[in-house]
């Protein structure tokens, strides 16, 4: 199974890790004699390697990610793509940690791959409330300052922010050798609005509420989000991190399995 | 235009409302959450720009409902002219009808209808036309216009009445008529042209205002009819006078008929004029309705009937209350009281102090010779009996003078006590002979009164008669339901010698009528007469007529009422108090159809024509061009019934997006 950080492959390590199956054309030198003379059968001793990484979930719980659905809002979207990555992280024995945030961090749990702390996380993931406004740079301060190893950052999250301000708060992070994920969430409904006539709108953080036409939201709006979501992209690239857009309407699993495969071409 | 109730314009204020709700309206109510504003731009113009187009028609439509509403409550008025100008029209030509009962006559009013119809086919087609008919007064049968269509169908609605016509009050009705027609005027007369109905003056013939008579007489020919003239009583029996108009010999019938019953047919042979003499019939109680019939093929039937009513009351008895029953006063009243005809009324003298007070209650009404005398007792009971619905007649004797306050009426001496000297008199000044109590009496200027009682005119006193220094000689005063008549002078011969003139006796008996109910509705009327019915408490009254039917609605029987007694025969009135019979008869001068002579006709056109043209055109003057008012209200509800239905599916239309959505 591929794993999610860059260096998938097992090395050599004091710290134990698991007993594989012998196949042909295994190194003979990790056979573990011991385990052969008491079942007759060969299995070869997989160590922890300097490579194994760990992975940080950075979900945004502003309120404009509770907006969306049905069926689902993009927070709760974004609670399952967290916690499938938590759950596909700790599978490979990387140490999983997150942080919920929106202004400030609301929650916080360190990197662990001890048994227990995943449970530990996406319990911290399914308490996560969608609740006031955005804001990256306090919190990716305090997650910058929090974490030391390198790893794997996956932040989730719609980044309606000023991309300047976005880029102030990942490139730190990028600098330490973070490896980032954006994974922006995003509702059909942002992407392709339509609406049949005027209508008010009401932003889920500010409160502020802008009358728009439907002509506005079927031509110029779309584009606009497009080129925002370019934006994003380039200066996610611009810092070596990667954008992947998620859209609501997709399933999960689509999704994952899209980002896996770019994951593996980039390797 | 103009608007019939302008201030209903103070409501296009209200045109306000509908603007400021569409400006309230800015922004769509519909509200819904968005995750972030930060990539939208407001719509605000192009919002506003929609609306301004997608809401402009429908502030469009509110307003023109508001405004369609205001203006249809103020009433605009479209003015515009009749359609026929003066100076358009050859002139008018009026098409009158005699409908008096000599038209009647066999074949004559379908010869006057097919003589109209010539005249209005004669009539220039750009001359104005109104077709007219005449008995006892002028009636329209149609409109003025130039539709000669509609004249003719209008002579289809006129009929022969029971009236009589007089030609000189038709001249004067068609001049008034003509004062608002085009000029010239031209007047086409088809009639039978009876000679007893030329006026008196032969002026009244000719009007100013018509310069032109064209006379179409028909029923020419020698007429001959009979009419009973008059019917009379006598001691001992009834004399039944028979009119001819002809001269031939006709054998006729003549047939008594009482209470609807014939009691006695006779056969004769008359040539000419004749009495008859019928034995006295027996009499019923009350009101007896007896008619004369004559049977016979004369050529006008409609006076072939006379009819009569024949009063049979007992006596009423009459109380007169006096201390000298010996005395001229008891003589003066007794007198003038039984020669009232048809032996009406009985005097019962009753002495004062020497009957009881209380037979008064027997009576309807009572005389009192001299009031001045009256003791405080039998004042009280005169006043509970005028109280009581009783009424009295009251002669101030001379003890009057010694009075403060005289008994009774409670009249005081005025402060001006006017004694005249010996050798002067006064007349009577002032009548009011509009009262039912006056208007058969006369001769009251031949009275001479040598001392009056000069007393203060009390609130409600009707003062009938004042002599000439204006001093009350009559008073009539209501005393709760009854009423006291009161005459300021006594029957002595000493201050006045009222008793001794002819007026007296009539006054008396007028008085006796008027007391007794007996006076109030006469029951001999030709037809054209007017009967009043007074209103008496609540009501007045109903009437009957000859065929049965009620003549008041249940709503006119409440008030006071002038009904014209138009159909011969008997009418029956029903009063709160009483019911009488009434015999109405055709006016006698209709029986005579001798016609006008050709001579007088030509006279009359040619004083008719012979008028100063300056003068008969200024009479007849053109009239002035009042404008037709067309009102428009109508046109205006239905445009805002439209404009509802438009601005309710419009505004539908426009909920219906919202819906969807929050649906």
């Amino acid at each position: 199974m591929i794993g999610l950080h860059r260096s998938p492959a097992f090395g050599f390590s004091q710290e134990f890790a698991e007993y594989r199956a012998y196949n042909e054309g295994d190194d003979p030198r990790f056979i573990d004699w011991n385990v052969f003379a008491r079942t007759e059968r060969m299995y070869i001793k997989r160590f922890l390697g300097d490579t194994n990484s760990h992975l940080m979930i950075l979900l945004d719980t502003s309120a404009s990610m509770g907006f969306g659905g049905p069926p689902v809002s993009k927070l709760r979207y974004g609670k399952f793509l967290a916690a499938s990555l938590a759950f596909l992280a700790a599978r490979q024995h990387d140490a999983v940690g997150c942080m919920i945030f929106d202004e400030e961090v609301r929650d916080y749990r360190p990197p662990s791959s001890r048994a227990g702390k995943l449970q530990g996380v996406l319990h911290c993931i399914d308490g996560a409330e969608a609740t006031t406004g955005t804001k990256f740079d306090k919190p990716f301060q305090k997650f910058s300052e929090q974490i030391s190893r390198r790893g794997l950052v996956a932040v989730i999250s719609d980044f309606y922010c000023d991309t300047e301000t976005l880029l102030a708060s990942v490139s730190p992070l990028a600098w330490q050798g973070q490896d980032v994920v954006l994974f922006q969430v995003l509702d059909q409904q942002e992407l392709d609005p339509e609406f049949d006539s005027n209508v008010l709108l009401e932003d889920l953080e500010t409160g502020e509420a802008i009358e728009v036409a439907p002509q506005f939201m079927r031509e110029a709006y779309p584009q606009r989000i497009r080129d925002h979501i370019d934006a994003l992209q380039k200066a996610a690239m611009s810092i070596g991190a990667d954008h992947v857009l998620v859209n609501t309407s997709d399933s999960l699993d689509q999704a994952l399995r899209n980002y896996l495969l770019f994951r593996q071409r980039r390797k | 235009m103009a608007l019939l109730a302008p201030l209903f314009l103070l409501g296009a204020l209200a045109i306000g409302l509908p603007f400021w709700l569409h400006r309230l309206k800015t922004q769509s109510s519909v509200r819904q959450p968005f995750s972030s504003a930060m990539l939208l731009e407001s719509s605000e113009q192009q919002v506003h720009l929609q609306k301004k187009l997608k809401y402009f028609v429908l502030l469009a439509l509110r307003v023109a409902l508001l405004v369609l509403l205001v203006l249809a409550f103020a009433k605009p008025v479209f003015y515009h002219s009749p359609g026929v100008l003066a100076g358009e029209v050859s002139g008018t030509h009026l098409i009158l009808v005699d409908t008096s009962v000599s038209m009647s006559r066999a074949g004559v009013f379908s010869q006057a209808i097919g003589a109209a119809r010539r005249a209005i086919d004669a009539v220039p087609n750009d001359a104005l036309l109104q077709v007219l008919s005449a008995d006892g007064s002028l009636h329209l049968a149609s409109d003025l216009s130039g539709e000669k269509q509609a004249h003719r169908a209008a002579l289809s609605t006129l009929s022969v009445s029971a009236l009589h016509l007089d030609l000189g009050d038709m001249m004067k009705s068609v001049d008034r008529l003509a004062e608002s027609l085009p000029a010239p005027v031209t007047l086409h007369v088809i009639s039978d042209f009876q000679a007893s109905a030329m006026p008196v003056r032969f002026s009244d013939l000719v009007s100013s205002r018509i310069p032109e008579l064209i006379p179409y007489v028909v029923g020419t020919g020698t007429p001959f009819n009979w009419s009973v003239e008059y019917v009379r009583e006598t001691a001992t029996g009834l004399d039944v006078a028979l009119s001819g108009y002809g001269d031939r010999e006709r054998v006729a019938d003549v047939e008594l008929v009482l209470n609807g019953a014939v009691i006695e047919s006779r056969g004769l042979s008359v040539t000419g004029p004749q009495v008859i003499q019928f034995a006295k019939p027996e009499y019923a109680e009350g009101d007896n309705q007896l008619a004369i019939r004559i049977i016979t093929d004369d050529d006008l039937q409609a006076d072939n009937e006379r009819f009569h009513i024949i009063e049979k009351t007992p006596p009423i008895e009459v109380p007169l209350i006096t201390y000298a029953s010996e005395g001229l006063p008891v003589t003066y009243l007794s007198a003038a009281l039984e020669s009232a005809s048809g032996d009406a009324f009985v005097v019962q003298t009753l002495v004062a102090g020497q009957f009881d007070l209380r037979v008064l209650s027997r009576y309807t009404w009572a005389v009192v010779d001299d009031i001045s005398s009256v003791d405080a007792e039998l004042s009280a009971a005169l006043i509970d009996f005028l109280q009581g619905g009783g009424s009295v007649l009251a002669f101030a004797g001379q003890r009057a003078f010694e009075l403060e306050t005289l008994p009774v009426s409670g009249h005081r001496h005025s402060p001006t006590n006017v004694d005249i000297d010996g050798n002067q008199f006064l007349s009577v000044g002032q009548v009011d002979s509009g009262h039912p109590l006056l208007s058969q009496t006369e001769g009251w200027h031949n009275v001479n009164v040598s001392r009056s009682m000069p007393v203060e005119v009390l609130d409600g006193d009707k003062v009938l008669i004042r002599l000439e220094n204006n001093e009350p000689f009559l008073i009539e005063r209501r005393f709760g339901e009854g009423r006291l008549l009161l005459v300021l002078g006594g029957l002595n011969n000493r201050w006045n010698d009222f008793p001794v003139h002819p007026v007296f006796v009539s006054f008396i008996i007028e008085t006796a009528r008027y007391l007794s109910g007996t006076h109030d509705i006469s029951k001999m009327h030709t037809a054209g007469d007017t009967l009043s019915l007074a209103q008496v408490g609540s009501v007045s009254g109903q009437v009957v007529d000859p065929d049965g039917n009620r003549v008041l609605s249940l709503a006119d029987t409440t008030r006071e009422q002038q009904i014209k007694l138009n159909k011969p025969g008997f009418y029956t009135v029903y009063t709160t108090e009483k019911e009488v019979s009434i015999a109405v008869n055709i006016d006698a001068l209709e029986s005579d159809l001798q016609t006008i002579s050709q001579e007088v006709l030509d006279r009359w056109q040619d004083a008719t024509a012979g008028q100063d043209p300056a003068v008969a055109v200024a009479g007849s003057r053109v009239p002035d061009q009042e404008p037709v008012p067309t009102e428009l209200w109508h046109w205006l509800l239905l445009l805002l019934a439209l404009v509802i239905i438009g601005e309710s599916v419009l505004g539908n239309t426009y909920l219906n997006p919202r819906r969807a959505e929050q649906g």
